[in-house]
C-alpha cells in the first residue's frame, strides 16, 4: 500500500514505523477470513486490511481523526488472528497500537466513554482497588438495567465467584534442591478475580525446583492501557516491571501465567527501546512454555478427563504458543480435545468486553456454543480474560491449565471445580480404530 | 436491452432485505481487488444469498435486468483472481458470509454435504470435533479456502483423495435460467435420494463436469468424500543436487505410483518454490532473475536441493510402514544423488511441514509465504503439465526456466507427480506497483503459455487475465460446443460472462 507522508511527520520516528507496516499490505485479503469483525459484519472497515486504510487515512492527515474511523478502530480486538494468517507478515499489532496512541491524543471521545475508559486504565492495574469496585458492582447488579447498555454489561461481567489474593514482594523457595530462580509477574486484575491460578502456578513451579520471586515493584505488566492508547502509562508500568525484575538478582525466565501480559512483556523490547527491556523480553516465557522446557512428568498422571483447551489469542497469534499447554495436559493425564474455529477470539480481548460489550457477546455466545459441541468435562485456557468471558458465556467454570497441571502433580483439585461432578473417564483404546474407520 | 442494475439490487433488497445487498465505496474497491497485471476490476456491487431459493431469486432478477453476476465461495484463490469477476461492473455474489453450512457428514460411508462457504479449515476442525476418525484432502494453500470453489476450479490436494472435482459427488446447482438441477443420482425426481452422494454414475450423462471451470450455473451445495483417518502417517524426502536431475526424479516417481506403491502424490518441488515461503528474494530490486550463487547459498541455508521430493505412506502404526519406506528409499538412493530425509527430521523443515500438514489432511498457512518473495502484491500462477517422462519433464524445465530469466524473474515451481502426468504449478510473484515488472510478468506468463503449446501442451487452473487468451487457444469445435451450452443453459448469459474465456 502507497503512502504520503510529509518530510515533517517523517522526522517522528514513530510515523516512519507505521509508514513501514503499511506499505508492507498488498491486499491479498487473506486476513479478512479470520477477522472475527470483517467475519460477522463483512465490512470491508472492520476488517485489518480496511482498518491498515483507515489509519493511513488518519495518520497522513494528523490531528483529530473522524468519528467513523475511531468506531473502526475501536472495535479492533487486536486478537492478532490476521497476523498469524497474512501472507506478507504485516506487523499489524505495532500499526494498531500506534493508531489508538493517535486517537487518544488527539479525539476527543464523549464525556461517557471518556469516563469509562479512564476509570478502567485507573482501577484495573490496582487490584485492591479493582476487588473493591468488584464488590461494589455486586451489589450494582439489581440496577444495571438503568445504567445503559455498556455498564449493564460490564456489571453483568463480574464473575459471581472470584477469589481474590494479591500477593506482595516475596520469594517462595524451591522444593527439594533449587534447580531454577524465577520472577513470576503476579499481575494486576488476575489477582483480583482470580488468586488461585497465582497460587497454583507457584505450588507447581516450587514442585518443579524453582524458587519463585515476586520482586517488589512489579506490577501491572501495561498491557492494558497500552491497548486503550495511553502509551505514556503502559510505559510507566513497563519501566517499573522492567527495573524490578533487573534489580531481583540472577533470574532464569520471568514467568508470566496471563498470555494477553505475556505477550505484552516480550514486547517490552519494543516498548520501551532499551537493552534491559530487551532482556526482559527474551527472558519472559508463558508458564505452560517453561514447564514444558523443564519437564514436566507427574508420577501418576489424572484419569483422562476430557479437557477443551481454548487457545487465548494472545497465545496462539501473539505468541505462537500453541502445542505447549496441550503436550502438558497430555502427560498430566487428560484427554486434549481441540475447539472448532478456535483462530477466532473469544470476544475477551483485555477492556474489549466491557467497552464493546454488543460485538464481544456475539463472540463470546460463538465461542461457547464451539466448547460446548466438544462435550469436555472441563474446559480450560490461559488467560484470565477469556476465563472470565467463557465461563459468562458458556455457564460454567472455566480453568486455568495451571490449575490442572497443580492438582495432576500433587495439588489440589480447582477450587472453581469444587462440587462439580466429572464423568467417568472413557478408557482409551489407541491401537484399535474406531469401528467405522477404515481398515489399515 | 441493458442492464438496469438500480433495478435489480432494489429488487433484491425487496426479496432478501437490505443486508443482501452491498454498495459501500470501500466493498466495491476490496472485492474489485486482484493480484493479477492487468488491474483491479470494480463491481457493480456485491449481493449474499443465504440459500439456494435466494440465489434462484438473485438469477431470475439478473436475468430480468440483465444484470451479470459473478459468483464467489470464499474468494481465496489468491493468484488466479481473488474475488474479482472476470470484468468490471459484474455483481458479485459472494456466496460464503451466509451459505456456510455443513449440511452432512455422513461418518459410516464417508463423505460430506457442503454448502460453498464451507473451508477446509472448517470442514478440517469439524472432522475433529466428531472423533477425527475421517480427514479431508486440503490443499496446501489457504485454510479458509472454499471446498466448492477449489473442486469446480478443479483445485488439489496430496492424499489420494487428491482429486477435488474426482471426490465429489452429486451437485444442487442454479443454472442460469434460475431453475435448480441436481446432478448424479439426485437426478432422480423423487424426495429421498438415497444414493446423490454416493453414486457418481448412474443414468444418463455426467453432467457435473460442465459446472467446472465454466459459467454455466451457481453450484450451492456439493457432497464431497472423505477419507478415514489413518492411525500413521509416515512421510519420505529426498533433496537432489542439480536443476538436470529432474529427469531423473521423474523417472523415479513413475513406476511407484503406476503400481500405486506410494499413496500420495508426489511433490516436486525446486530450490525456490521452498525457499521463498521462508523469506523475501535477497536481490528482489535488481531487475533480474535471482543469481545462481543467490540461490545456491539459500539452498544450504535450508538444506535443501535442487529438486526436492515428498511422498507420505499410511499405515496402521510406525513400524508397518517402515519397510516400505525402506523400498522407496533404496529406490531413490540408488543412483547415489539423492540425499534422503525422514519424517521426524523433516519436521523441523518449515518447508517439509508444509508437504506433512498436506499429505495428513491437516490446512496450513505455510506455503502462502511464497507471496512475499517479491513485494508488492503481484502473483499469478500458471499450470501446465508434463507427461511423468523424464526427459519430457527436464526439457520443460530447462525451457521453463530460460523464459522466466530472461524476463527477470525467479523460476519457481513445484511439480505435483501422478502416475503419468504432473501438473507445473509456476508462481509469478512480481512487484504490483512497479509497471515494468508487471509488464515482464504478463510478458513471462504468455511467453509460457505459447511456448508449451507449441510443444502440444495446456494449462489448468489460469488466472483471470489469460482466460480469453487460453479459450482462443482452443480448438473452434471446443469454443462452438461451449457457447451453445451456455446459449442453452443461460441464455442471457447472465453468470460470470468471460470466465474461463466463456462469453
Amino acid at each position: 500500500m502507497q503512502t504520503h507522508f510529509s518530510e515533517a511527520q517523517l522526522r517522528d520516528p514513530a510515523l516512519v514505523e507505521a509508514k513501514g507496516i503499511i506499505e508492507t499490505c498488498v491486499h491479498y485479503g487473506f486476513c479478512t477470513n479470520t477477522c472475527p469483525t470483517y467475519v460477522l459484519t463483512r465490512d470491508e472497515n472492520e476488517s485489518p486490511r480496511g482498518r491498515i486504510d483507515l489509519i493511513r487515512e488518519m495518520l497522513e492527515a494528523g490531528g483529530a481523526p473522524k468519528p467513523a474511523t475511531v468506531a473502526h478502530l475501536d472495535s479492533c480486538l487486536s486478537c492478532l488472528s490476521c497476523m498469524t494468517t497474512c501472507a506478507v507478515k504485516v506487523d499489524y499489532v505495532h500499526l494498531i497500537d500506534r493508531a489508538r496512541v493517535h486517537i487518544e491524543r488527539h479525539y476527543r471521545r464523549d464525556m461517557m466513554d471518556r469516563g469509562l475508559r479512564a476509570l478502567l486504565a485507573f482501577v484495573l492495574p490496582r487490584p485492591r482497588l479493582f476487588a473493591l469496585m468488584m464488590r461494589a458492582g455486586r451489589m450494582a447488579k439489581p440496577f444495571a438495567p438503568l445504567l445503559g447498555a455498556r455498564l449493564g454489561a460490564m456489571l453483568a461481567m463480574i464473575p459471581a465467584r472470584t477469589a481474590p489474593d494479591i500477593l506482595g514482594s516475596q520469594v517462595f523457595p524451591a522444593e527439594g534442591a533449587k534447580r531454577h530462580r524465577v520472577a513470576l509477574l503476579a499481575g494486576c486484575a488476575q489477582q483480583a478475580l482470580n488468586g488461585d491460578i497465582n497460587a497454583a502456578t507457584i505450588r507447581l513451579l516450587r514442585r518443579h525446583g524453582c524458587e519463585v520471586v515476586i520482586a517488589p515493584g512489579a506490577g501491572c505488566c501495561g498491557s492494558l492501557t497500552l491497548h486503550m492508547g495511553r502509551e505514556d502509562d503502559a510505559r510507566r508500568a513497563a519501566r517499573a516491571n522492567v527495573a524490578a525484575w533487573r534489580d531481583a538478582g540472577a533470574l532464569d525466565a520471568v514467568i508470566v501465567n496471563a498470555s494477553g501480559c505475556g505477550t505484552t512483556v516480550k514486547d517490552y523490547g519494543h516498548l520501551l527501546g532499551d537493552a534491559d527491556a530487551k532482556c526482559i523480553g527474551a527472558l519472559t516465557r508463558d508458564v505452560s512454555e517453561f514447564l514444558l522446557g523443564i519437564g514436566f512428568a507427574p508420577p501418576t498422571p489424572l484419569p483422562p478427563y476430557r479437557v477443551a483447551y481454548h487457545d487465548p489469542c494472545s497465545m496462539q497469534h501473539g505468541q505462537h504458543v500453541i502445542e505447549q499447554p496441550r503436550a502438558l495436559l497430555r502427560a498430566a493425564g487428560f484427554e486434549v480435545v481441540d475447539v472448532p474455529e478456535r483462530h477466532f477470539c473469544c470476544g475477551s480481548a483485555g477492556t474489549y468486553n466491557l467497552l464493546q460489550p454488543a460485538m464481544a457477546a456475539q463472540l463470546g455466545a460463538r465461542k461457547a456454543g464451539h466448547i460446548a459441541s466438544t462435550d469436555p468435562d472441563i474446559v480450560a485456557t490461559a488467560n484470565i480474560g477469556c476465563m472470565t468471558q467463557i465461563a459468562h458465556h458458556l455457564g460454567c467454570p472455566v480453568v486455568h491449565i495451571v490449575e490442572l497441571l497443580d492438582w495432576a502433580s500433587g495439588g489440589p483439585r480447582p477450587p472453581a471445580l469444587a462440587g462439580v461432578s466429572l464423568r467417568e473417564p472413557q478408557l482409551q483404546t489407541t491401537t484399535a480404530p474406531a469401528a467405522d474407520a477404515g481398515f489399515w | 436491452m441493458t442492464a438496469n442494475f438500480d433495478a435489480f439490487f432494489k429488487d433484491i433488497e425487496g426479496k432478501l432485505g437490505a443486508n443482501a445487498v452491498n454498495r459501500a465505496e470501500e466493498t466495491l474497491v476490496r472485492y474489485g481487488e486482484n493480484t493479477m497485471p492487468g488491474g483491479d476490476r470494480r463491481p457493480a456491487g456485491v449481493v449474499y444469498p443465504k440459500s439456494t431459493a435466494d440465489v434462484q431469486a438473485i438469477v431470475r432478477s439478473a436475468n430480468a435486468h440483465r444484470v451479470p453476476l459473478y459468483p464467489v465461495s470464499t474468494g481465496n484463490n489468491i493468484g488466479l483472481g481473488s474475488r474479482s469477476a472476470s470484468t468490471a461492473g459484474q455483481v458479485i455474489v459472494d456466496l460464503g458470509r451466509d451459505m456456510n453450512r455443513i449440511v452432512e457428514i455422513n461418518d459410516r460411508l464417508a463423505y460430506a454435504v457442503v454448502e460453498p462457504g464451507v473451508t477446509y479449515q472448517a470442514m478440517h476442525d469439524e472432522l475433529v470435533r466428531r472423533g477425527n476418525h475421517l480427514m479431508v484432502d486440503v490443499t496446501s494453500g489457504p485454510p479458509q479456502g472454499g471446498m466448492i470453489g477449489n473442486a469446480l476450479d478443479k483445485g488439489a490436494g496430496y492424499t489420494p483423495y487428491f482429486d477435488h472435482f474426482g471426490f465429489a459427488c452429486g451437485m444442487e446447482v442454479v443454472l442460469g435460467n434460475g431453475e435448480v438441477l441436481r446432478t448424479g443420482d439426485g437426478s432422480l425426481d423423487h424426495d429421498t435420494l438415497v444414493n446423490w452422494h454416493t453414486s457418481k454414475y448412474s443414468f444418463g450423462p455426467i453432467l457435473d463436469g460442465l459446472f467446472t471451470q465454466s459459467n454455466y450455473g451457481i453450484v450451492t451445495r456439493m457432497g464431497i468424500w472423505l477419507m478415514p483417518r489413518p492411525p500413521a502417517v509416515q512421510s519420505f524426502h529426498f533433496t537432489f543436487p542439480d536443476d538436470d536431475d529432474l529427469e531423473e526424479v521423474i523417472e523415479l516417481c513413475r513406476p511407484l505410483k503406476l503400481s500405486n506403491f506410494v499413496p500420495t502424490l508426489f511433490r516436486v518441488a525446486n530450490d525456490l518454490y521452498l525457499c521463498a515461503s521462508e523469506g523475501e528474494s535477497p536481490e528482489a530490486k535488481s531487475g533480474k532473475a535471482l543469481s545462481r550463487d543467490a540461490r545456491i547459498a539459500l539452498r544450504n541455508k535450508f538444506g535443501l536441493g535442487a529438486w526436492n521430493i515428498s511422498g507420505a505412506f499410511y499405515g496402521a502404526s510406525e513400524a508397518a510402514i517402515a519397510p516400505m519406506i525402506q523400498r522407496v528409499r533404496d529406490h531413490f538412493c540408488k543412483s547415489g544423488k539423492a540425499s534422503y530425509i525422514d519424517h521426524n527430521a523433516a519436521q523441523a523443515v518449515p518447508a517439509f511441514q508444509v508437504a506433512i500438514n498436506a499429505f495428513s489432511g491437516k490446512p496450513s498457512l505455510g506455503e502462502l509465504g511464497l507471496l512475499k518473495w517479491r513485494p508488492g502484491g503481484g502473483n499469478i500462477w500458471f499450470t501446465p503439465g508434463t507427461p511423468m517422462d523424464g526427459k519430457i519433464a527436464n526439457e520443460f524445465q530447462k525451457l521453463g526456466r530460460k523464459i522466466f530469466e530472461d524476463h527477470g524473474l525467479d523460476y519457481t515451481v513445484m511439480n505435483v507427480c501422478g502416475p503419468r502426468f504432473a501438473r507445473g504449478l509456476h508462481v509469478i510473484t512480481f512487484n504490483r506497483q512497479d509497471e515494468d515488472e508487471c509488464r515482464r510478468a504478463d510478458a513471462c506468463y504468455r511467453a509460457m503459455a505459447a511456448e508449451v503449446a507449441k510443444r502440444g501442451v495446456f494449462v489448468g487452473r489460469a488466472p483471470l487475465d489469460y482466460h480469453d487468451m487460453h479459450f482462443a487457444q482452443t480448438m473452434p469445435a471446443f469454443r462452438q460446443a461451449c457457447s451453445g451450452i451456455k446459449q442453452a443453459l443461460d441464455p442471457n448469459g447472465i453468470i460470470a460472462p468471460g470466465r474461463y474465456g466463456i462469453a
